[in-house]
């Protein structure tokens, strides 16, 4: 138990309450003044808005993997299903684009109802493999229907792609909001019970934690949003295909952004998502060594800094950057911690 | 005999699936990983065979005498050196280092090989045996089915009857046990996976041989080998060659559109209603 003397100590928390408020908000409004302002160029936007929608994924397969010990390898499916949504609202239907990301959401969620009845039956690598089988399963499917061409893929209708200046403040927005969602839903009880059957799913249950209702609400959001940045990505590319809207590679990115961030940390999947943008733009100049490399620095991450670049940082230099613990009762601990101090 | 044929083909397409899972099966039971990256070991053996064969000029199932050791010793200095550590960290971080190996060698194949189409050329790929009016079995086939069983019949008696294989299901019994008698942890875990890749050598040699392959192939036959393990249950080896079975035949009903779709189908019911696969201990 010599640890204790380090546990008790409190985390120095930077970035809380009401400053942490107003930073973010500066920075929240800055970035979307820049962009109606023009002041950025296209190109600086379109990486940005990139960076919004990956930074949203792996907030989100973070919320399933980090906090609530679901690692799922099947999040692509709602990727899929959303950007096959819209393109089908759009080019089929010519309706708007809205209306497909809307429906697109819709069936992602409700699709994620359905397999929870049979995902939650599982836990660890059954999950795991059992979501990435799901989505194989898809798009095969996706592969041999008529109604969305096959595996020839579709193209989304190009007066409803909107400029990249709107898709940017798309993004911006869909990523305020699932940070603000992730932030407020680790704050609550159903985010203290999320943690602690994390930890330990029987201990969790037998206090009280209502497993499978916290797991599904969770489940629930991450394929809402997963299926939310998924259809604004395919606006942005202006296609599907059944090999890349429903690839394994969108899952390698949200699973390379988390663990590059550190696994169960909020701030995390902010950085690794900017990590990975940058990372894979560079890439892009050696073909065919993209995943090789992020493949490679995620082994080692894994191996030499297990809880990655913010996690280790908050380790060592013992602060907490949007802490999602409630630590509001400091003079109990006070007493526990000059009592582990003395000792 | 259109339904006689349907059952014997998916019959010998079963072995080859069973063969596929074995590798995967003992690495789940024994060392208690996932292996992700079981699919671009297969698609490694394939490849080495291909080249081999072509290179030397001779028949595909020569090569597993050379494939089969070096793709061992890969294994066990793969256990040994990355695995091992990681495992120490956790489950989950294993898992994903097993993801991201796999990543790596489906793009490292890319790079090296290209995205073509390879198959093994052998001259019996297109003969066939007549059995009755209108009832076919490919010699292929069969061959490929021989080897399959042959594999899991050596494997299944190693374990029984051998010292290391002893020691290698004392292992998978109880950790702490058997490395209180002595039995290196670390090294039988090196062992089972380089058994494990040994045997995805022999797979990747008949998957050369049965199907047109390419680099990213790898993932198709990871989950087709998870599809075995879950249906036949955790370390079982008659329990694979029975869920070898059972997805062969659904391959072959379904046809080339929707044989891989209802394939995957049965496996994630299964993995719902009896997770703990058909012949579980």
């Amino acid at each position: 138990m010599e640890n204790n003397g380090i546990a008790l100590r409190k985390p120095v928390k930077i970035l809380d309450g009401i400053p942490m408020l107003i930073i973010c908000i500066v920075i929240c409004i800055a970035l979307y003044i820049l962009g109606i302002t023009k002041t950025f160029s296209n190109n600086t936007m379109r990486y940005l808005l990139k960076i919004f929608l990956y930074i949203t994924m792996g907030e989100m397969w973070n919320l399933m993997s980090g906090f609530t010990g679901m690692t799922s390898l099947g999040q692509q499916v709602f990727v899929g299903i959303a950007g096959y949504s819209v393109a089908v609202f759009t080019s089929t239907f010519k309706m708007s684009m809205w209306l497909g990301l809307l429906v697109g959401a819709v069936i992602g969620v409700v699709f994620a109802l359905l397999l929870s009845l049979i995902l939650f039956r599982m836990r660890g690598m059954y999950f795991a493999v059992a979501t990435w089988l799901i989505a194989e399963a898809v798009r095969l499917w996706f592969n041999s229907w008529r109604f969305v061409k096959q595996g020839a893929g579709m193209t989304i209708a190009t007066s409803q792609i909107p400029k990249v200046r709107e898709l940017y403040i798309y993004a911006l927005t869909l990523c305020i909001i699932a940070l603000v969602v992730v932030y407020i839903l680790l704050r609550t009880k159903t985010g203290l019970g999320l943690t602690a059957m994390r930890d330990d799913a029987d201990a969790s249950s037998s206090v009280g934690v209502n497993i499978f209702k916290s797991k599904l609400l969770c489940y629930l959001i991450c394929s809402l949003f997963i299926a939310l940045a998924g259809g604004m990505f395919a606006l942005q590319k202006g296609s599907v295909l059944p090999s890349s809207s429903f690839s394994i590679d969108w899952t390698v990115a949200m699973v390379f952004i988390v663990i590059i961030g550190g696994v169960g940390t909020m701030a995390g999947p902010i950085l690794g998502g900017i990590v990975y943008v940058i990372l894979s733009e560079f890439l892009a100049h050696f073909p065919g060594w993209s995943n090789i490399i992020l493949g490679a620095i995620a082994i080692l991450v894994i191996i030499f800094l297990p809880d990655g670049i913010i996690g280790t940082l908050q380790k060592k230099l013992n602060f907490e950057i949007f802490s999602q613990k409630r630590l509001s009762e400091p003079k109990k601990v006070k007493g526990l911690k000059e009592k582990a101090n003395m000792a | 005999m259109q339904v006689i044929q349907v059952i014997i083909n998916g019959i010998l397409l079963g072995g080859i699936y069973a063969l596929l899972g074995v590798g995967m099966t003992m690495m789940f039971g024994i060392v208690k990983l996932t292996n992700l990256a079981h699919g671009e070991f297969v698609i490694i053996g394939a490849y080495l065979s291909t080249i081999l064969a072509s290179a030397l000029g001779v028949d595909p199932i020569l090569t597993i005498i050379v494939t089969v050791p070096i793709m061992f010793l890969v294994g066990m200095g793969l256990q040994a050196g990355l695995i091992n550590r990681v495992m120490k960290i956790g489950s989950e971080p294993a898992l994903l280092v097993t993801f991201g190996l796999s990543i790596i060698l489906a793009d490292a194949m890319l790079l090296v090989f290209s995205a073509d189409a390879q198959r093994a050329n052998v001259p019996y790929n297109t003969a066939s045996i007549k059995i009755a009016n209108g009832l076919n079995i490919s010699t292929l086939d069969l061959i490929v089915f021989g080897i399959s069983l042959a594999t899991i019949v050596v494997l299944s008696v190693f374990l029984k009857k051998t010292f290391l294989g002893r020691s290698i299901r004392a292992t998978s019994d109880d950790l702490e046990a058997a490395s209180l008698m002595g039995v290196n942890v670390n090294r039988t875990y090196a062992i089972a996976m380089g058994i494990a890749m040994a045997t995805a050598a022999i797979a990747g040699m008949c998957v050369s041989m049965k199907w047109v392959f390419y680099p990213s192939s790898g993932g198709n036959y990871l989950l087709t080998a998870f599809g075995v393990v879950v249906i036949g249950g955790m370390g079982s080896i008659p329990g694979t060659m029975i869920a070898g079975l059972i997805l062969g035949l659904a391959q072959v009903i379904g046809g080339a559109n929707y044989g891989q779709l209802i394939a995957y189908v049965l496996m994630v019911l299964f993995l719902a209603v009896r997770p703990q696969g058909l012949f579980s201990k």
